[in-house]
Parts: C-alpha cells; sequence; structure tokens
C-alpha cells in the first residue's frame, strides 16, 4: 500500500490559518443548521389548534342548579354546586391520581373509585390518599348563564352570589 | 497441500509480537490486492468529502422544498375519476404499454422479464467477460446484428394494435450505433469509442432509452384519453 | 515529527477548544470516545475502528474510490435520502392518522396549521421522487462499471431487490394523503395487479383489503410504508453496504488501477523531491 500521508508533507502558514478558518466556519454553519432543525422540529411538534372540549363553557341558569347539591359536567369532568354561600365550580379529577370521582349524592359527598378517596360537597378531603382538596374553577354570570373556565384555579372561598 | 502441512508458530507473547495467517482454500476466492493503489487516510480525507457531500444533498432538496410545494388535490372520490388518471412518475413508463398491450403483457410479464433480466446479469459470461465487439468476424457480426434489428423492430410493429414507436425506435438507433463502427471504420475517436463497447453495453443501453422514453412520452406526451399532446402546447397533465 | 508546520507555528488553541480537550482525555470522555484527538495517523485509524458509525469505512481508502466523477456517489446519496425520508417521515408520522377522510384532513392542517408542516410534507415528497430517481441512477452506474462482477454478483442481486423496495414504499406513500391523485394513481396501479393469471384477484384482494381502495387498503398501505418496508430497506441496505466492505470497497475495473498505480508512483516520486 502506498500511503499518500498528508501529515509529513507539511504545511505552509497560510495553509494552516486558511484550514482553520474554514473549519471555523464550517463549524459555525452546521451549528448553526442544527440549532435551527432542532427549534423547529419542536416548533412543529407544538400543535397550533386543538380538538379539546372548550376550556370555557356555559353550565346554564343558576336555576338550574338546585341548592344544596352538586350538578356533573361529565364530558368537562366539572362539579358545579350551589351552597349557603353561594355557587361554586370545582374539577372533578381526582388530586390523587387523576381519576374522575363520582358524585355520590348530598350525604355521601364525593368518592373515586380508584383509591377510595372521599371528599366533602364542597371538595375537602375526608379521608383516602388524596393529597389535597379538589381545586375550584372561576365561575361567572355571563348572559344569565353561569360558566366555568377550567383554566383559571381560584381559591376555596370563591364563591359567586346567587 | 492441507492445512495440516504447515506449523504456525508464535512468540511467547502474543501481544508483542502478532502472527496473522490466512489459509486459503482451493475454492475461496480471498480480495487480495495485487497492486500498490494510491490510498489516503479514512479520517479526515473520506469523511470531509462525505460531510459536504450530505450538507450540499441536504442543502439543495431544502431548498427545492422551500420553493416548490408538493401536490395536493381534492379530497379522493371513488365516483370521479380524473381524465387522465395517471400513476406515479416511475410507473408510468408501463402505463405508456399497457396504451399498447393488455395488462397481462405490460403490467406483470413485461416488468417481470425486466426484474428478471436484472437479476441474472452477474451471471451471464456475455456481462462478465464485455469484450468489444469489432475486433473479429466483421461481415457475421454487422449481417446478425442487422437481422437482429429488424426481427425485434418487425416484432414489435406487428405484435401490438399499433405500431409500438416508443421501442422501435430505440432498436433502429442502439442498432444503427452498433453497425456503425463496422461499416465507417474506427478511425475517429468516437467509432474507436463505439467499437470498444460490448454487447452487453449496447443491450442495457437500449433497454435504458427505451424506458426513459416511455416514461417521457407517458410524463409529458398523454392527455385527456391517453391521447397524444404536446406538453408545450396543451400543459403536462 | 513532521505534524503540520511545527508547533511554534501553530496558532494558540483557544480556551473553548482546549475545554473540549481536557473532556476528551478525562476518564469519562475516554470512555466514550477511546482514542485521542486525530492528528496522528494511529489516532485516525482509531477514530474510523473504533467507531460504530465509521467502521464501515476501511481505516484507508484508495484515492480512486474516492473521485467523484467515479460513482457521483449515487449510492451514498440513496442512503442520504433515505435518511432525510425516515426523519421526516417519523415527524410527519406525529399528526398524521390513517383513516378516510381525517387523512386529507390532516394534509390540509400540515399545510395551513402546523407550523413547518408544509414544509417536511415537500421534503418528504421531493426526497422521494429524488431517492427513487438515484436508487435508480446508482443501478445503472453500477452496470456501466461492470461492478457485479465476482464476488460481487449476489450484491447486484440484493441491490435490484432494494430498487424494487424503494419503489413499493414511494408508492405505498403515494396513497396515504388520500387525494384524487394518490386514490387513482393507486388504482390504476393496483388494477394491473389484477391481471395476472389465476391470482390476479386474490392478490388484488389481499392488497386492498376489500375489492377497491377503500379505508381498509388505506390502513394496509400506511403499516406497510411507516413499518414493514422501511425495515426490510433497513435491513437489506445494511447487507448491501456490509457486502462492498467486505468485497474491498468500491469496484475499481482492474485496467483502471494499474494506471493508478503508475500515477501514483510518477507523482510520489516527485513529491519526495519537494518535501
Amino acid at each position: 500500500m502506498s500511503l499518500i500521508d498528508d501529515l509529513k508533507v507539511g504545511a505552509t502558514r497560510e495553509e494552516l490559518g486558511r484550514r482553520e478558518a474554514l473549519g471555523k466556519m464550517a463549524g459555525m454553519a452546521i451549528g448553526v443548521a442544527g440549532a435551527g432543525t432542532v427549534f423547529t422540529t419542536i416548533r412543529y411538534l407544538r400543535p397550533n389548534v386543538l380538538f379539546e372540549p372548550p376550556t370555557r363553557f356555559r353550565v346554564g341558569p343558576p336555576s338550574e342548579v338546585p341548592k344544596g347539591t352538586l350538578v356533573v359536567m361529565p364530558e368537562q369532568r366539572v362539579y358545579v354546586g350551589h351552597l349557603d354561600p353561594g355557587y361554586f365550580a370545582m374539577t372533578a379529577v381526582c388530586t390523587h391520581l387523576g381519576c374522575i370521582t363520582r358524585y355520590m349524592g348530598p350525604e355521601e359527598g364525593i368518592h373515586c373509585p380508584c383509591h377510595g378517596s372521599h371528599f366533602s360537597l364542597t371538595g375537602e378531603v375526608l379521608g383516602g390518599p388524596a393529597p389535597a382538596p379538589l381545586p375550584r374553577l372561576h365561575l361567572e354570570i355571563a348572559d344569565g348563564e353561569l360558566v366555568v373556565d377550567t383554566r383559571r384555579i381560584v381559591d376555596a372561598d370563591f364563591f359567586l352570589e346567587a | 497441500m492441507s492445512a495440516s502441512d504447515f506449523e504456525i508458530v508464535a512468540g511467547d507473547d502474543a501481544r508483542k509480537d502478532p502472527v496473522r495467517v490466512v489459509l486459503v482454500q482451493e475454492d475461496e476466492r480471498p480480495v487480495v490486492d495485487l497492486h500498490e493503489d494510491p490510498m489516503v487516510m479514512t479520517v479526515p480525507h473520506l469523511m470531509v468529502r462525505e460531510v459536504i457531500t450530505i450538507i450540499a444533498a441536504s442543502l439543495f432538496l431544502v431548498l427545492v422544498s422551500i420553493l416548490f410545494d408538493a401536490p395536493l388535490e381534492e379530497l379522493a372520490d371513488p365516483q370521479r375519476t380524473p381524465n387522465p388518471a395517471k400513476a406515479p412518475w416511475y410507473f408510468l413508463g408501463l402505463q405508456e404499454l399497457l396504451h399498447y398491450y393488455p395488462p397481462l403483457i405490460s403490467g406483470v410479464i413485461l416488468p417481470g422479464v425486466v426484474i428478471g433480466a436484472l437479476v441474472v446479469v452477474p451471471y451471464f459470461e456475455i456481462n462478465l467477460k464485455r469484450e468489444p465487439l469489432w475486433t473479429h468476424g466483421r461481415e457475421r457480426k454487422l449481417l446478425s446484428i442487422a437481422v437482429a434489428t429488424v426481427l425485434v423492430s418487425i416484432f414489435f410493429y406487428v405484435s401490438a394494435p399499433h405500431p409500438v414507436w416508443p421501442i422501435i425506435g430505440p432498436t433502429l438507433f442502439c442498432g444503427g450505433l452498433m453497425m456503425l463502427p463496422g461499416i465507417v471504420g474506427t478511425e475517429s475517436r468516437l467509432m474507436d469509442w463505439f467499437a470498444r463497447r460490448s454487447l452487453a453495453f449496447w443491450i442495457f443501453t437500449w433497454f435504458l432509452i427505451t424506458a426513459v422514453i416511455l416514461t417521457v412520452i407517458g410524463v409529458y406526451f398523454r392527455g385527456p384519453g391517453w391521447e397524444f399532446t404536446l406538453p408545450w402546447r396543451d400543459g403536462v397533465y | 515529527m513532521g505534524t503540520h508546520a511545527g508547533s511554534d507555528q501553530t496558532p494558540a488553541r483557544p480556551l473553548w477548544l482546549r475545554l473540549v480537550d481536557q473532556v476528551l482525555a478525562s476518564r469519562v470522555g475516554r470512555s466514550i470516545l477511546r482514542h485521542g484527538y486525530p492528528n496522528t495517523n494511529r489516532n485516525r485509524s482509531l477514530a474510523v475502528f473504533s467507531n460504530f458509525f465509521l467502521h464501515i469505512h476501511p481505516v484507508k481508502v484508495r484515492t480512486e474510490a474516492m473521485r467523484f466523477s467515479r460513482t457521483f456517489y449515487l449510492g451514498g446519496l440513496s442512503a442520504l435520502t433515505f435518511a432525510l425520508l425516515i426523519g421526516t417521515g417519523v415527524l410527519l408520522m406525529f399528526y398524521y392518522h390513517p383513516s378516510v377522510p381525517r387523512a386529507y384532513q390532516d394534509m390540509k392542517d400540515l399545510e395551513f396549521v402546523v407550523s413547518a408542516g408544509l414544509f417536511l410534507r415537500n421534503l418528504h415528497r421531493w426526497s422521494a421522487h429524488a431517492m427513487v430517481a438515484l436508487v435508480f441512477l446508482h443501478m445503472i452506474r453500477v452496470f456501466y462499471a461492470g461492478a457485479y462482477r465476482p464476488p460481487r454478483e449476489f450484491n447486484w442481486v440484493i441491490g435490484v431487490f432494494l430498487l424494487i423496495f424503494t419503489i413499493l414504499l414511494s408508492y405505498t406513500g403515494y396513497l396515504l394523503p388520500w387525494d384524487q391523485l394518490a386514490y387513482w394513481g393507486v388504482t390504476v396501479g393496483t388494477n394491473m395487479a389484477r391481471s395476472v393469471p389465476l391470482l390476479g384477484d386474490e392478490i388484488s384482494f389481499l392488497m386492498l383489503g376489500g375489492h377497491q381502495v377503500d379505508a381498509n387498503t388505506l390502513v394496509r398501505f400506511y403499516v406497510l410504508h411507516c413499518v414493514v418496508l422501511p425495515l426490510v430497506l433497513v435491513l437489506g441496505v445494511m447487507v448491501h453496504i456490509w457486502r462492498v466492505r467486505k468485497d474491498g470497497g468500491i469496484y475499481i475495473p482492474p485496467e483502471e488501477r494499474r494506471a493508478a498505480h503508475r500515477a501514483c508512483r510518477v507523482e510520489g516520486e516527485s513529491g519526495r523531491e519537494e518535501a
């Protein structure tokens, strides 16, 4: 084998400088292209349009929620309640591991079928592994109807006066 | 001689004096370098070329993708066939043949024959030796090439309802080029080059020209009802 | 030692490069890349045969084999387009549902809603056309070079099947947008299969999952296009490249190797005088 050995041929100072400059430029170009590819790919993977149920939805007029009970909105996974202080909304998703809780009536309260957590009508933990009460959601009245916004979490003392 | 006739002797320290032994038995054909070819180190010489090729080709495809949008027509409608209904471009040579022959021939037998012919290429002596066509036997060769060309042309003239010009054309063209050095002699460099081509070269070239012509006609020169159109007059369907 | 033009002339390495050197020289660095910086022929050799991705190459290559006008790098470019197709294809799968008519709606979404969706679809489509053309050109180049000669006969056969699988991949992908072009293009193609004697109807029934191109066909073509055929092709390409490597690299006709050898000796002698 006759190896043409570029290490033995040697290079002039100019050649070395040119080699380094070209190498730097190539490295930078590859870096920019790589960063652009990563950015574009992540941007591509973030959907611009979602086919999920809207986060803000109408429940109906306040009169449809009788005092002392909860109304279940299964599609949006939300309870809307009417107690002494007023109207309120909270999520039906258990704070333990995300199962959908069940409303068992005004006396029984709310039960989670997965691991046996037990909540009161206002969402406080009465038993079981749930680490926190069910979060309250923002509720308002628009055009005479109750409107829930599942994106806005509110404090436990948030009630809408009748 | 057999392998047992040899004794392999290695030093005490195999790391220090490595011994590499190749036993070649009768029918085996190891790749042996008989010539001292000029060589370079793969890193960096080949690596640099590969990186440049990858970057250049990717850049080209990215530019094409920015400039030209992939076609998307309306939603598929099984009730409404567009006219003409064309397959992807690499099948349009076959679709063009459908114009001449029944589907059994142009859609099954001919592609099968082509694939079969390609598969067996390396198992035919003619493809391995590739001897120059015009070394000896001028008269006999001229005659047999002429006869073969005419027979193939006649076959494609009469075998279909109308003459298969996209095949007859390349047949006459290649047959003519094959015979040319035998007729005018090999004085010019071009004729000399033609004369040194082998029969395998000409058969493959004939197949290639035919495939390209059929595909180009299918892509550019066929319109509604698979009628002949001119792309510069009627556009591309 | 003759590396570069002598250490006194080399410009000082910038801080970040020295940091890279230090990381590579550390225990962790040596465990990842087992060789040093490739500035000696020993390290350059190690860089090739201790690297999974480079080991398809020999440590040294013939200058004749590297010449662009010999191969036009058609095999490598086919592999590159295939890699691009896998990359863009996987990304497109994130938004694509193989069902009627959702598939078509997803195309429209990719075009108008998803960021860079149109670009990725374009890149996938044009790379696919490029790959079919490049693989075909690669075959033509190999034929004219006579590179199917022993011991490479079977690698040519593998290559013919790789071409067929490339066309099948492109063809199954052609249906997935579920537009008029896709639907009728595939209908015309599958009708040809129907004319196979005796088995034609059975083949077409199996291929389409029914008597005409419909939702079943879409799922079948989707699975073939995204799983079965790419797997077959990846495996085939691996065997194909492995055999090229085992047969001594790119084929160079014997007469050209002798010519190159003569040229090298002349060049080498004059080179020595200059040095």
